[in-house]
C-alpha cells in the first residue's frame, strides 16, 4: 500500500497518482473555465413573445464566454421563436462564442426537426 | 410590437362564410355514384382553409371538427367513398355546423358542444363503415391523428422514387398575418417523407432581424407518388404571400411542366437586403442544412451540412406581381364615403352649368363645352363607384338549391329549381334586403304552389314540378320573378277568405290583380293546414312592405292549374334616383319616376267633390282620390285651383292617386340623402337632394304620401 500525502501530489509522478485517486489528476489538468452563461428558453416562444426572446438572447450575447442554452422547458414555439434562437447560434458562432445545449423540450425538438434547422443550431465541436 | 391576430379575425370569418357558400353549392350539384373530382376538390379546399385558418388563430373546436370532416373528404377525393344522398347531408350539416361555429365564436358565443361532439361522431362512423369501394376505409382513430400521411394524397406506394421539389420562400409578411411555415411543413409532411433542407442564409444579425419577419427559406423534397394538388392545398393558405415552386421529380416527371409560381404580392422583392453572416470559425456549418422529416418521426433527426449551398436568390426572385386581376376587400362605408363624394360632385357640377348657362360671349361657350365634358366624365365616374357596389344576384340565389331541396325532401315533392340570370348585378343594400323576401317566396311556392307528385300525375303533369327564379334587368330597375308550375292561385278562395275576414264586403266586386293582392295582407293564408313551412300567414305582408321600402313594387300573375308568377321591380341602387320634378309654389319635389303613372290636366265635369273637402276625379272607369301636395304638406301655392295645376297620376300597392301640383319641371337622377341621417324620418318622403341651383328637393315616398294623405281623411267613399 502507497501512501499518498495530499500535501505532495506533485512529487509523484503522474501515472502513478492517477492509479491511486484519479479524481486528483483531473482536478490537476482541469484549466480555470470562464463563468458559463445560461439562456432559458421560456415555454411560451411564439411570435407573440419574440421582442422579449429576442431582448433576452441579445443580453446573453454581450457576455463574455459559452453559454448554455436550456430550452426544455418549451410547450410552445413556431417559426418565428425556432429562427430567433437561430439567429443568436449564428452570431454565437460569428463571435466565437461557444454554446452547449442543455436540453430540449420534445415540442421544441420536432419543431427543430420540422424546419429542418437542427444543424445550424449546433455549435460545431 | 406585438402581432395581434384579432386583426385579421373579421377578414377570417367573412371568407370562411362565403367559403361555405360555395362549399354548400358545391354540394348541391354532387350526384350520387362516383364523386365529380373537381366539386369535391372544391369543397375539400374549402374545409382545409378552414381548418388552417381556425388552427392559426386557435379556434380549435372549429379546426378539430373540420380536421374529421377534411378526412371523410379526403376519403371521397381518392376514390375511396361513394357520394350517396346521405353523405350529401351528412356534408351539408357539417357545413351549417360549421357555419354555426363560426358565427358563435365570431360573436364570443359559447358553442353547442352537444352538436358538434354528435355531428363528429357521426362522421367518425362513416368513415369506420366501408365506403363501398375496393380500398378500405382508414378507422376513425386514424382521422384524428394528423401526422399520419394522408394515404389518399398517394399515387402509388411502390413506385420508383419520385416526387416533387419544393421551393418555398416565405414573404416578409407571412409571420405577421398570422402564417406559420411549421405548420405548412408539419402538414405536408403528412403526404409522404420530406427532405428539408433549410436556406438561412438570409438571416441578418439578431439585432437586426425583425422577429415578426420570416427570413428563412426551404427547398423540400417530397418522397412520394403525392398530388399536386393535394401539394397545392397545403400552401393554399399562404397563395400570395410566398413564392412557392413546385417540380415533380422521377419516372412521372417527364410529362409534367413546372407549376408557375405562386404570384407575391406587389412590391414583395426576395433579394437578400444583406449578406449573409458569414461564419468565421473555418469547421462551422454553413447555414443550410438538410433534415428528412418523415410522419410522425420521433426517432433522432439526421442532419447533415448541405453539400452547396442553396440557390442564389435570383432563382427565387420572382416576377412582381401586378394585374393578375385579384380583388381586394374594402369595407362598404368607404365606398358609400366615395360614392357620397361623388354625389356632391356631381351637385357641384350642376351649379357649375346653371351658372354658367346665362353667360355670353366666345369664353362663355368654351367654359359650356368644358362643362358639357365635366358632365360626362361625372357620369362616367358616378356610374363606376356605384359598379363597386353592385354584386350578382346569386349571392342570393345561391340559397335555394339548398332550401328547394331539404323543403322538397319534408314535403315529399319532387322539384326542379331552375336559376337564369344569376349575373344580373345589384346594388348591395338591394341585395342584402331582398334575400329575406324571396325565400318567402320559394317557400310559399313550395309549400302551397307545386302540387305533391301524385297530384301533379292525376292533373297529367309530370311528377316533379319547376320553380324558376328570374333577374333581369329592364329599364333601369332590375326585374326578379320567382315562379312555379303548380296549382295557381285559387281566386275564390282568397276573396272567400278576405270577405270572411272582412278585407273586402261581400258584394264588393275586385280586379283578379286586386284579389291576387290580398295575399299581401298581414295575417292572410288560405291554407288549411298550417304548417311549420308556411301557413301562418306571416311573412307575404313582410314581403311586399321589405319590397315596397327598397322602393320596388310587386305583381302576381297566376294561371289556375298552370302555375303562379310573382314579379318584383327593383331599383338598380338606393343612391340615386330617377325623378321628376314637380313644383309647388316655391318648394320643389322630387316624384320618383317608378311611381308615376300619367299626368293630365284636369276637366272640372270629371271632378267630384266629397264630405270633408276631398276630392275624386274621374279617369277612365276609376275615381282616384286629388291629394294637394301643398296641403300635405303645408306649404304656400301656387295654384289652389285645380284646372290651373296639373294631376300626375302615382301608384303604391295598387292605390292610384292623384297628386296635384303647380308645375312639371325636368326630369333628372338625383343622389338621394338620407333624411333619417341628417335630420329625422318623415312620411312620405323618401330623403332629400341637392338641385342645380343649390336648392334642397324634397323626394316623395309615394306609399307614404298615400298614407299620410288616409291618415288625415276618413276612407274615402266615392259618391254614387
Amino acid at each position: 500500500v502507497k501512501h499518498v500525502s495530499s500535501t505532495t501530489p506533485a512529487s509523484l509522478p503522474k501515472q502513478e497518482v492517477e492509479e491511486i485517486a484519479p479524481e486528483i489528476v483531473e482536478s490537476m489538468s482541469s484549466v480555470p473555465k470562464p463563468a458559463v452563461g445560461r439562456v432559458v428558453l421560456p415555454a411560451t416562444c411564439t411570435i407573440h413573445e419574440a421582442r422579449a426572446l429576442q431582448a433576452h438572447l441579445l443580453e446573453q450575447l454581450d457576455k463574455p464566454g459559452p453559454c448554455e442554452i436550456d430550452g426544455g422547458a418549451v410547450q410552445q414555439v413556431d417559426t418565428a421563436g425556432v429562427q430567433l434562437v437561430l439567429a443568436f447560434a449564428l452570431d454565437c458562432l460569428e463571435r466565437n462564442l461557444p454554446y452547449t445545449w442543455k436540453s430540449r423540450s420534445p415540442v421544441l425538438e420536432e419543431a427543430i426537426r420540422v424546419l429542418g434547422v437542427g444543424a445550424l443550431l449546433e455549435y460545431p465541436a | 410590437m406585438t402581432l395581434d391576430l384579432a386583426q385579421f379575425h373579421e377578414t377570417f370569418f367573412a371568407e370562411s362564410f362565403e367559403a361555405l357558400d360555395s362549399m354548400e353549392a358545391a354540394l348541391l350539384k354532387l350526384s350520387a355514384g362516383d364523386a365529380d373530382l373537381e366539386l369535391v376538390n372544391t369543397i375539400f379546399r374549402v374545409a382545409h382553409s378552414i381548418k388552417g385558418g381556425s388552427a392559426t388563430f386557435g379556434f380549435s373546436d372549429v379546426a378539430a371538427f373540420t380536421h374529421t370532416l377534411e378526412t371523410l373528404l379526403d376519403q371521397m377525393r381518392s376514390g375511396k367513398r361513394r357520394v350517396d344522398s346521405a353523405l350529401v347531408d351528412t356534408l351539408l350539416r357539417s357545413g351549417d355546423l360549421m357555419r354555426e361555429m363560426l358565427a358563435a365564436t365570431q360573436a364570443k358565443q359559447p358553442l353547442d358542444k352537444g352538436k358538434v361532439a354528435s355531428l363528429h361522431a357521426e362522421i367518425e362512423l362513416i368513415m369506420a363503415t366501408p365506403g363501398h369501394s375496393t380500398m378500405p376505409a382508414p378507422s376513425a382513430s386514424s382521422a384524428a391523428t394528423p401526422a399520419a400521411p394522408s394515404a389518399p394524397a398517394m399515387l402509388e406506394p411502390g413506385e420508383a422514387r419520385s416526387g416533387w421539389r419544393i421551393h418555398f420562400v416565405p414573404g416578409p409578411k407571412l409571420l405577421r398575418n398570422g402564417n406559420d411555415p411549421l405548420r405548412l411543413l408539419r402538414e405536408l409532411a403528412t403526404l409522404a417523407p420530406c427532405e428539408i433542407r433549410v436556406d438561412a442564409k438570409w438571416i441578418p444579425p439578431l439585432g437586426e432581424l425583425d422577429p415578426e419577419e420570416c427570413r428563412l427559406a426551404w427547398r423540400i423534397e417530397v418522397n412520394g407518388a403525392v398530388k399536386e394538388s393535394a401539394i397545392k392545398s397545403v400552401f393554399d393558405w399562404v397563395d400570395g404571400e410566398c413564392d412557392l415552386n413546385l417540380e415533380p421529380f422521377g419516372p412521372a416527371a417527364d410529362a409534367t411542366v413546372m407549376m408557375p409560381a405562386l404570384k407575391l404580392p406587389a412590391g414583395v422583392e426576395f433579394e437578400a437586403p444583406s449578406p449573409a453572416p458569414s461564419p468565421v470559425a473555418a469547421p462551422a456549418a454553413p447555414p443550410t442544412a438538410v433534415t428528412p422529416v418523415a410522419p410522425a418521426m420521433q426517432a433522432p433527426s439526421v442532419e447533415e451540412p448541405a453539400a452547396k449551398p442553396a440557390a442564389s436568390s435570383a432563382s427565387a426572385a420572382p416576377a412582381a406581381a401586378s394585374g393578375d386581376g385579384g380583388s381586394i376587400r374594402v369595407s362598404i362605408e368607404k365606398v358609400d364615403e366615395l360614392l357620397n363624394s361623388v354625389g356632391e360632385l356631381v351637385i357641384t357640377q350642376s351649379v357649375l352649368s346653371q351658372l354658367a348657362a346665362p353667360l355670353e360671349g366666345r369664353d362663355a361657350e368654351q367654359l359650356r363645352n368644358a362643362l358639357v365634358q365635366l358632365e360626362r366624365h361625372m357620369r362616367a365616374l358616378q356610374e363606376s363607384v356605384m359598379r363597386v357596389r353592385m354584386l350578382p344576384i346569386n349571392v342570393v340565389f345561391n340559397r335555394f338549391p339548398r332550401l328547394v331541396r331539404d323543403l322538397g325532401q319534408k314535403l315529399g315533392k319532387k322539384i326542379e329549381l331552375r336559376l337564369t340570370g344569376d349575373t344580373t348585378e345589384l346594388d348591395k343594400t338591394v341585395l342584402e334586403k331582398i334575400g329575406d323576401p324571396l325565400v318567402h317566396l320559394v317557400r310559399n311556392a313550395i309549400d302551397h304552389g307545386i302540387e305533391t307528385p301524385e297530384v301533379r300525375l292525376a292533373a297529367g303533369k309530370p311528377a316533379h314540378g319547376i320553380i324558376e327564379l328570374n333577374a333581369y334587368h329592364k329599364g333601369g330597375n332590375v326585374v326578379v320573378e320567382v315562379s312555379d308550375d303548380g296549382g295557381g292561385l285559387r281566386r275564390e278562395k282568397i276573396l272567400a277568405k278576405a270577405r270572411e275576414r272582412g278585407l273586402v264586403s261581400g258584394d264588393e266586386e275586385l280586379s283578379e290583380e286586386r284579389v291576387f293582392n290580398l295575399i299581401f295582407a298581414p295575417g292572410f293564408s288560405t291554407a288549411d293546414v298550417v304548417s311549420d313551412v308556411s301557413g301562418r300567414g306571416v311573412g307575404m305582408d313582410v314581403v311586399k312592405r321589405n319590397i315596397n321600402e327598397l322602393g320596388g313594387h310587386v305583381q302576381i300573375h297566376s294561371t289556375p292549374g298552370k302555375g303562379s308568377m310573382v314579379r318584383i321591380r327593383l331599383p338598380l341602387t338606393l343612391a340615386i334616383l330617377d325623378g321628376q320634378l314637380a313644383r309647388v309654389g316655391s318648394e320643389v319635389y322630387v316624384v320618383p319616376i317608378v311611381s308615376i303613372v300619367e299626368t293630365i290636366q284636369v276637366r272640372q265635369e270629371l271632378v267630384s267633390s266629397i264630405a270633408a273637402r276631398a276630392q275624386v276625379f274621374r279617369l277612365r272607369d276609376d275615381y282616384l282620390p286629388i291629394v294637394r301636395l301643398y296641403d300635405l304638406f303645408g306649404v304656400e301655392p301656387q295654384h289652389t285651383d285645380l284646372l290651373d295645376g296639373l294631376l300626375m297620376i302615382v301608384e303604391a300597392d295598387g292605390t292610384r292617386v292623384g297628386l296635384f301640383v303647380d308645375e312639371l319641371m325636368s326630369q333628372q337622377q338625383v343622389v338621394i340623402k338620407s333624411l333619417e341621417t341628417n335630420f329625422r324620418p318623415v312620411v312620405g318622403l323618401a330623403g332629400a337632394t341637392m338641385l342645380g341651383d343649390g336648392r334642397v328637393a324634397l323626394i316623395l315616398d309615394i306609399p307614404g304620401v298615400i298614407a299620410r294623405y288616409q291618415s288625415r281623411r276618413e276612407p274615402v267613399q266615392v259618391a254614387a
